[in-house]
């Protein structure tokens, strides 16, 4: 049926989007300015350190044409290189050092920032979406608004650092920078993310709470609603099992659009407070030049990035059944 | 099912006054309307769009927005004054004594919810069922409305319907507690031509074997013609004239009436013609002309009709009318000589 | 308004599917309740109100400050005044008091205005003409050049806007050891521009793709006028609102995202910006939280002023799909 060349053409589009996505990524390394190789490995002059020099333009085939260094560079990517290591190496003085070992560590505590973040940022926004639609017009609904519209304004550094200073220093409630792994100490891993995940979720609740009210507000004046209304079930009962999902289509569009603003917005979080995740990662890798490793980090996220973007895109047709059959996006 | 001690009348409205508060001024949608309905009787509600016939049963029934409403008057449903009672006392009335079935099936069925449980939800809430005996009631409702396959419809969204469909369910959602009045606000008006017959045949079988009482809501006076009882006629928020209907259509008394009459489609024109045949638009409810609120539009308006309001008078019992100069009313007392003068308007006559 | 419905194929009523001729015909009625409370319930017309003036007169001052900012009685933002060590404000003669260098916050929060807004409104202005121009175009001829077109905006897409400036700044900039902040400013505007074309230009796309429908494209494009012209004459006037829209909010996230570049040490070093000024002030957060706070402020209030102009050029234009 029209559902299958529909599913088709997203995996086509998914597919080309990856491509294109790993080429920007591969190629990050030749835009460098002058030699790569020179700002890849910043050794003095020596005779390992040429050595060193040689082996890398070779690894990365930095005299071959691009397609064939794109070529080896996805090949690697995908199935790694002769070691088997997928990401290529830090150039240290000490030598060679997976750039591997480092994701591992950073992306699942990257992933657990946003993940808390975004929960946090729903269980918020969507009570208070919510209300405020039913209550349109209220003091609350004006004053939550207001509020809203003020917090959407705040830096997440700004955000960060306030809390952080706030609340971890001066009132010394958590401890303001640092993270301790859920396994060594589940309480402390809690006390430790409340204020990372509190900052990068703030704007995300302004955003939810916003969109949610609006299309609330519109869902609310469907006839649909009055007939719920009309069987006299209680209004808890309408907003939340009537007129809920059908209001928040545009909630998940943007939730997974936000995907990328939340990736952007835990680089700096994860600076701020001290987070060993993808951001201090990143980070890192631009202050020490470590080029292959910020490409590999790039392309994970990006690759993540587009995943979820494709993931949301197939959800819509569970929320809403309409789209199963017909769908206007065009 | 009618216990001995209970009183024919169902529902007494009295001078029920409806106002929307709006940016531009306050809109009195439904103006000092009073009516009865008995047990298992059906009242046609006609008028235009506009003329608050909506707003005056969701009025009754309380459906209404509660910011920038007002809603005055006296409502008594089966002895008991009900315009007074809290919200949630009001609503513990909907679906299960009074039900309203909505015009566009189109939209007043939730789209993500599946039929089953869009019909299952009142008698869950209001009768306590489990999710069973729930869902039998269900399937017995769906056979009774006419759906063929029950079984699989339960399980359907309701875009997977067509409009006929979706009505005859929303009908079923509407009986589904076995309400006493129901509300049909123009049930039909969405619906293909060949259906709507159906689907106003169903309505009145339904009301028969229930012993239901109904309000049927239209635009044209074709649709209540041969089922409602009485008729009520309204126009810019007030009722206009009111009558059995026998009555009403042997001795039609407003102008307006009859306008609405000579717009009633024949069996062998395209029937569309309806209402447009009444030339200007109604008043604005903000601000409505001192005098009678059809008399712009009147073919016969005279300057009193401009001056003043006529209040609501009975011909015969039960006749009631709004008019200084009744159609039919011969000689009249002080107009006959320029009604003569007056050009019979193409089509009023 | 009806959906066409998937007309049940064992449905035994012969009732055709809705959608027939006779049913949009008839009058729609219950209007009057729904019009009337909608009428009330929806968002206020958004007109510029007292906030939307006091976000203009905020911009406008800021703007001028900061272009004005060599000519203002102001200390030099980069000397160092020893009785102003993280002194918070007020201070005779330096109104804000000073940084953790002693160097008057005053002054250097208004040239920091001045990098900071030339970052954004470079940035959103480049991408903002690139974006409009491939939106445009993609929109009105459509096919093979929307496809193209489309998909350069979602690969630009695909990758987190700040993940993306921060490795191009990183590669373009950060090569030599000593990069000079011009060059790194340059850098940090072409980067900001490249995140900025896809959401400007899918915005123009989708608006171009509804308005080159309207009566008067397709009559221009009758009476033979060239595709330029009427890109230039018809449509583009129609089109502008809603990237003006998006283009405020823009400049707000530019804003923001100097500031966050700054905060990762990429960004400009040697003259003052409101991101560098905040970085900086981090490590006195404790002693001397006023150093953080000035700039933040500004930001803070720069950035609320634009997402409001922004707001209300979206509401006064009805431009949807908002999607930042």
């Amino acid at each position: 049926m029209t559902l299958a060349r529909e599913l088709g053409k997203r995996f086509l589009s998914l597919a080309v989007v990856l491509f294109l996505v790993t080429l920007f990524t591969a190629l990050l390394i030749s835009m460098v300015p002058g030699d790569p190789v020179d700002t890849l490995v910043p050794l003095a002059e020596s005779e390992e350190a040429d050595a060193l020099k040689a082996q890398v333009r070779e690894d990365l085939n930095l005299d071959e044409p691009l397609h064939v260094r794109y070529a080896s560079w996805l090949r690697d990517f995908v199935f790694g290189d002769e070691r088997g290591e997928h990401f290529g190496d830090y150039f240290r003085v000490s030598g060679r050092d997976p750039v591997s070992n480092r994701l591992a560590e950073a992306l699942p505590v990257s992933l657990q920032l946003m993940v808390y973040s975004q929960v946090l940022a729903l269980v918020v926004a969507i009570p208070l979406g919510v209300l405020t639609a039913y209550r349109a017009g209220s003091l609350f609904d004006k004053v939550t608004n207001t509020g809203a519209f003020a917090l959407m304004a705040v830096p997440t550094f700004v955000l960060g650092l306030a809390l952080a200073y706030y609340i971890g220093v001066w009132l010394n409630w958590v401890p303001p920078s640092g993270y301790v792994p859920f396994g060594e100490d589940p309480v402390e891993h809690v006390r430790r993310m409340v204020l990372p995940s509190l900052t990068l979720a703030a704007g995300q609740i302004a955003v939810y709470m916003r969109l949610l009210r609006s299309d609330m507000v519109a869902t609310l004046q469907e006839d649909f609603i009055q007939m719920a209304r009309s069987k006299g079930i209680s209004d808890q009962r309408v907003l939340w099992r009537h007129a809920l999902r059908p209001s928040s289509l545009t909630l998940l569009t943007v939730a997974g659009m936000n995907v990328g603003t939340l990736i952007g917005g835990a680089v700096v979080v994860e600076v701020i407070f001290s987070i060993p995740g993808m951001g201090t990662a990143i980070s890192q890798a631009i202050f020490e030049r470590q080029y292959v490793a910020l490409q590999s980090f790039v392309a994970v996220l990006a690759i993540l990035y587009v995943v979820v973007n494709f993931a949301v895109d197939i959800l819509y047709a569970v929320v809403d059944p309409r789209i199963r059959h017909a769908r206007a996006r065009n | 099912m009618t216990a001995p001690t209970e009183s024919e009348t169902l529902l007494e409205v009295t001078d029920l006054r409806t106002r929307f508060r709006t940016p531009a001024g306050t809109v009195r949608a439904v103006d000092g309307v009073s009516l009865t309905l008995d047990r298992g009787r059906t009242l046609g509600i006609v008028g235009e769009s506009g003329s608050g016939k909506s707003v005056l049963s969701r009025s009754i029934m309380g459906l209404l927005p509660k910011r920038n409403v007002t809603c005055e008057g006296s409502i008594v449903y089966d002895g008991r004054e009900i315009s007074s009672l809290p919200p949630a006392e009001r609503r513990k009335l909907w679906g299960a004594d009074m039900a309203m079935v909505f015009q566009d099936p189109m939209t007043a069925l939730n789209p993500v919810i599946r039929i089953g449980r869009q019909i299952t939800e009142g008698l869950r809430f209001h009768l306590g069922l489990d999710r069973r005996t729930a869902n039998e009631n269900a399937l017995a409702l769906l056979r009774s409305v006419g759906i063929p396959e029950p079984e699989r419809r339960m399980k359907q969204y309701p875009h997977e319907l067509s409009g006929g469909m979706r009505q005859r369910i929303m009908i079923a959602v509407a009986l589904a507690c076995g309400p006493k009045l129901l509300f049909a606000d123009e049930p039909t008006t969405a619906l293909d031509v060949t259906v709507q017959a159906q689907i106003l045949n169903l309505l009145a079988r339904q009301q028969r074997e229930r012993n239901m009482a109904m309000v049927l809501v239209t635009h044209d006076l074709g649709v209540v013609a041969g089922r409602a009882d009485d008729i009520a006629v309204m126009y810019a928020g007030q009722i206009v004239e009111k009558a059995p209907t026998a009555t009403l259509f042997a001795n039609v008394r407003m102008p307006y009436t009859e306008a609405l009459l000579a717009s009633i489609p024949k069996l062998d024109e395209p029937r569309r013609t309806r209402l447009k045949a009444i030339p200007g638009r109604p008043p604005s409810l903000i601000d409505p002309p001192p005098g009678c609120r059809f008399a712009p539009r009147c073919p016969y308006a005279q300057e009193r009709c401009h001056r003043e309001a006529p209040p609501l008078r009975e011909s015969e019992p039960g006749h009631v009318y709004r008019c200084w100069y009744p159609v039919g009313v011969e000689p009249r007392r002080d107009g006959a000589a320029d009604r003569t003068d007056t050009p019979t308007p193409t089509g009023a006559r | 308004m009806p959906e066409p419905a998937t007309d049940d194929p064992v449905a035994t009523d012969a009732e055709p599917a809705a959608g027939t001729p006779a049913e949009t015909e008839a009058p729609t009625e219950p209007t009057t309740v729904d019009a009337l409370v909608e009428e009330v319930e929806a968002a206020p017309t958004r007109k510029l109100g007292v906030l939307g003036w006091v976000s203009i007169v905020w911009l406008v001052g800021i703007t001028l400050a900061a272009l004005l900012a060599s000519w203002l009685p102001l200390p030099d933002p980069d000397r160092s005044y020893l009785e102003i060590v993280r002194v918070g404000p007020v201070q005779p003669g330096h109104l804000l008091g000073g940084d953790g260098n002693g160097r008057d916050m005053l002054s250097r929060v208004i040239f920091g205005a001045r990098t900071s807004l030339w970052i954004s409104v470079g940035a959103v202005g480049l991408g903002s003409v690139v974006g409009g121009v491939l939106g445009l175009v993609a929109g009105y001829f459509r096919g093979r050049v929307d496809t193209v077109v489309s998909m350069l905006f979602n690969v630009l897409l695909s990758i987190p806007a700040l993940v993306l400036a921060l490795s191009l700044v990183a590669v373009f900039a950060s090569a030599e050891q000593d990069v000079s902040d011009t060059r790194k400013t340059n850098v940090i505007i072409l980067a900001l521009a490249i995140v900025t074309v896809p959401l400007i230009g899918r915005i123009a796309r989708a608006s171009t793709l509804s308005w080159s429908e309207r009566e008067f494209v397709r009559a221009a494009e009758v009476l033979g006028a060239s595709h330029l012209r009427i890109m230039v004459r018809e449509v583009l006037p129609n089109v502008l609102p809603a990237m003006a829209s998006i283009a405020l909010l823009g400049i707000a996230v530019a804003i923001v995202a100097e500031g966050s570049l700054a905060l990762l040490g990429v960004g400009v070093r040697d003259v003052p910006s409101w991101g560098n000024m905040i970085a900086d002030g981090r490590s006195d957060l404790a002693r001397a939280p006023h150093i953080v706070a000035v700039p933040s402020i500004a930001t803070f209030l720069t950035v609320m002023a634009l997402n409001y102009l922004g707001d209300v050029v979206r509401a006064r234009f009805d431009v949807r799909e908002g999607g930042l």
